[in-house]
């Protein structure tokens, strides 16, 4: 993970530069950068080719990225049998007590791997659908997006007893929330209130239509489809994380590349379009890789929306507020997943609290919040 | 049926007689009271009950044992507990949307219910039996409930935009949601006593139940009675209304002890159950226009016709088991929820 190169701004000299009076030196050790930037030469790209480095946002990317991997040792270490750090390298290396080895490998690193995608999936999402709805209130979860999936994917395991939450129906049930949300809310445009709450009806609708599946099947299907339901670790399908860990790459991918474009389109639509940005384009785009992204993650570990608004607000906090900080998200979200779940695997230790529940009752004081506080911008 | 028709009412509109829609619907409430008695998810099946009902009272043997217990100790408290609580819903929206003056105000959005849903839970892990207690519990949670979302639209001026508000209630119930499912992973006992309550139904009900909460209904329809006046003089504004010689302080404070004491009475009993109170009130003023009065006297009637036929629905839907009410009523309320917020200009009431 290459983190000097994520939430930096890509700049080529020439193209408009800051108005450094070095600028006409044409020579790359005299360009002075923006105050908070670091520039970084690139020799591949020519002479003047070199990118400015947002510091602040390199410093809080890299300070998640040791949080998380902190975290992750211990998510790893703790659990009903606790492991010392060096049991637990040894279990990961493959040797030492078979037990530990299985308990590790088997069993907390993958929860752990997909704790991390769904959690950077997730929040991903979250700022992608904040930013092009210019709203902070509308993360995939709260419109209803995550309900959609669930819906669906249930309708899998009821309708066609196929295994927990196949990939391919949480997406159609995804796009038809969406479709459904915009839709309504179309006359009224996606920056007011009323965008949300449409989105709150249709969310209510799809959990109204998953609890009448659920009552329709077996209590055991029923009971096996529960935790899942409210989001949780637990049911997690090895094909829905491999498909969930591709997704989330080349969303990653994708939003690097629309990084600049989604910086700008945080203003008004016609000073998007001036500034040469295809709005329209770009929106579409931000749209389906949201959309996507909430109903894979939804498919390995629930409806866990409230890491959506979390992470990407964490991560505006932490990091620069230049730009819209796609990556740090990502990694707060991942960080918000990973600590919800070890503290349900904790709290109660012989029993698991869903994640779902811990990251609800730690997201909602913090909507209250946002909602509550004196207005500022949405944005 | 109180028509308004010594009042200088302005329009034409708050003239129009309530009887003929009121007949109407009451018409339609007792066959709807029939069918709840008559239709079933069991084995006995409407002929058969229809048979036991008209006998019953003649003596005649041909009623089997089963159908008169099916019919009088299941469906009987079940269809009178679906018309206590309708009306309960039905009312307290009404009265809500009137005090926040929002057409979206309803107790299940707001957080009133998860409110009193979240104080039954607490009491229970704190010691308290299932069987004690509940009624008032559940009232006082939705007293807190009430007030903190009101004080919520309060403190930040949230009341000018009802879209606002409700998008601060259903943070606060979803956040009272979790905390409840917490509460009871954390006392298995709890939750075992309360988990068939929590979703919200009218299955096994007793009549004991009713009369529970009977006392609080009849003081709650004395209040409101009161009440009905100076708050349909508070619909034209706090000036008007100080003018009539009206507190509206002490109006408002009054309407949100019966919303409580409805919602909570009503909680105790189904469980929460949302979007009624959005529902009901909806179609009353469009029955009746915005009078408050005119509203009330139609949503007693429309809450009890809301709720007994998603009951009917909830028993059908997935026989041989049973649907939670709060399903149904989801799948009636959320498109009203869209309706409403989608008109453009939002009805301020």
């Amino acid at each position: 993970m290459n983190a000097s190169s994520l939430d930096s701004i890509p700049h080529r000299q020439g193209l408009g530069d800051t108005g450094s009076p070095a600028a006409s030196g044409r020579h790359a050790d005299a360009v002075r950068p923006p105050a908070g930037y670091w520039r970084l030469a690139l020799p591949m790209a020519g002479k003047d080719g070199a990118i400015l480095i947002d510091r602040r946002a390199l410093v809080a990317n890299l300070g998640l990225i040791v949080a998380l991997l902190i975290l992750g040792g211990l998510s790893l270490c703790l659990g009903s049998v606790t492991l010392a750090p060096l049991e637990t390298t040894r279990a990961l290396l493959g040797q030492g007590d078979a037990m530990n080895a299985f308990l590790v490998q088997e069993l907390r690193l993958p929860r752990l791997a997909a704790g991390i995608a769904t959690g950077a999936a997730f929040a991903l999402s979250g700022c992608l659908m904040q930013t092009l709805a210019r709203n902070r209130l509308a993360t995939p979860g709260i419109i209803g997006i995550d309900n959609g999936a669930t819906a669906f994917a249930v309708a899998s395991v009821v309708g066609l007893g196929m295994s927990l939450a196949p990939p391919p129906l949480a997406l159609a049930g995804a796009a038809t929330a969406t479709a459904l949300t915009f839709g309504l809310a179309g006359g009224v445009g996606t920056r007011g209130y009323r965008f949300i709450v449409a989105g709150i009806g249709v969310g209510a609708v799809f959990g109204a239509v998953t609890q009448l599946m659920l009552a329709r099947v077996d209590i055991d299907t029923a009971n096996a489809a529960y935790p899942w339901t409210v989001g949780s670790l637990n049911a997690r399908d090895p094909a829905s994380l491999w498909a969930l860990g591709a997704a989330l790459v080349i969303g990653l991918a994708i939003s690097r590349c629309i990084a600049q474009a989604l910086n700008v389109l945080r203003f008004s639509d016609s000073v998007a379009a001036g500034l040469g940005i295809r709005v329209r384009h770009c929106r579409r785009g931000a749209l389906m890789l949201s959309v996507g992204l909430t109903a894979l993650a939804v498919a390995v570990a629930g409806p866990v929306g409230m890491v959506a608004l979390i992470g990407p607000e964490l991560a505006r906090h932490v990091s620069s507020p230049r730009g819209v900080p796609l990556m740090g998200s990502a990694l707060a979200g991942a960080l918000v997943m990973v600590s919800a779940d070890l503290a349900g695997r904790l709290m109660l230790a012989p029993l698991e609290i869903p994640v779902g529940i811990v990251t609800a009752v730690i997201g909602g004081p913090l909507l209250l919040w946002i909602l509550l506080r004196p207005s500022r911008r949405i944005c | 049926m109180a028509t308004t028709s010594e009042d200088d009412a302005p329009c034409d509109e708050r003239r129009r007689p309530l009887v003929v829609p009121g007949l109407w619907l009451l018409g339609a409430l007792c066959l709807l009271c029939l069918a709840s008695l008559v239709i079933g998810a069991g084995e006995v099946g409407p002929l058969a009950s229809l048979a036991t009902l008209a006998g019953h009272p003649l003596g005649a043997a041909a009623a089997s044992d089963e159908a008169r217990f099916v019919i009088l100790e299941l469906r009987g408290p079940r269809t009178l507990i679906g018309l206590a609580v309708g009306a309960a819903l039905g009312v307290a929206g009404a009265l809500l949307q009137t005090v926040a003056r929002n057409p979206l105000a309803e107790p299940g959005l707001l957080g009133v219910s998860a409110g009193s849903a979240f104080a039954i839970a607490l009491a229970l892990v704190l010691g308290a039996s299932a069987a004690t207690l509940r009624v008032s519990v559940a009232q006082l949670g939705a007293l807190a409930g009430c007030a903190g979302v009101l004080a919520a639209g309060r403190l930040s001026a949230l009341g000018q935009d009802p879209v606002r508000l409700v998008l601060t209630g259903a943070v606060l119930s979803g956040l009272l949601g979790a905390l409840t499912s917490l509460l009871l992973m954390m006392d298995q006992r709890a939750a075992d006593e309360i988990r068939f309550w929590l979703v919200g139904s009218l299955a096994g009900r007793r009549l004991s139940d009713l009369q529970a909460i009977l006392p609080s209904l009849s003081l709650a329809a004395v209040i409101t009675l009161s009440i009905a006046r100076p708050l349909s003089a508070l619909a034209l504004g706090e000036r008007v209304a100080v003018g009539l010689g009206h507190h509206p302080s002490r109006v408002r404070l009054l309407a949100i002890a019966v919303v409580a004491l409805l919602v909570g009475a009503a909680t105790a009993v189904a469980g929460p159950i949302a979007f009624v109170g959005l529902v009901v009130p909806f179609a009353a003023r469009a029955l009746a226009g915005p009078d408050i009065r005119r509203t009330l006297w139609l949503a007693l009637l429309l809450g009890p016709i809301v709720v007994i036929a998603a009951d009917i629905v909830a028993r059908l839907a997935v026989r041989p088991s049973e649907l939670s009410l709060g399903v149904i009523t989801a799948l009636i309320g959320a498109p009203v929820l869209v309706a409403v917020v989608r008109s453009r200009r939002l009805p301020s009431l």
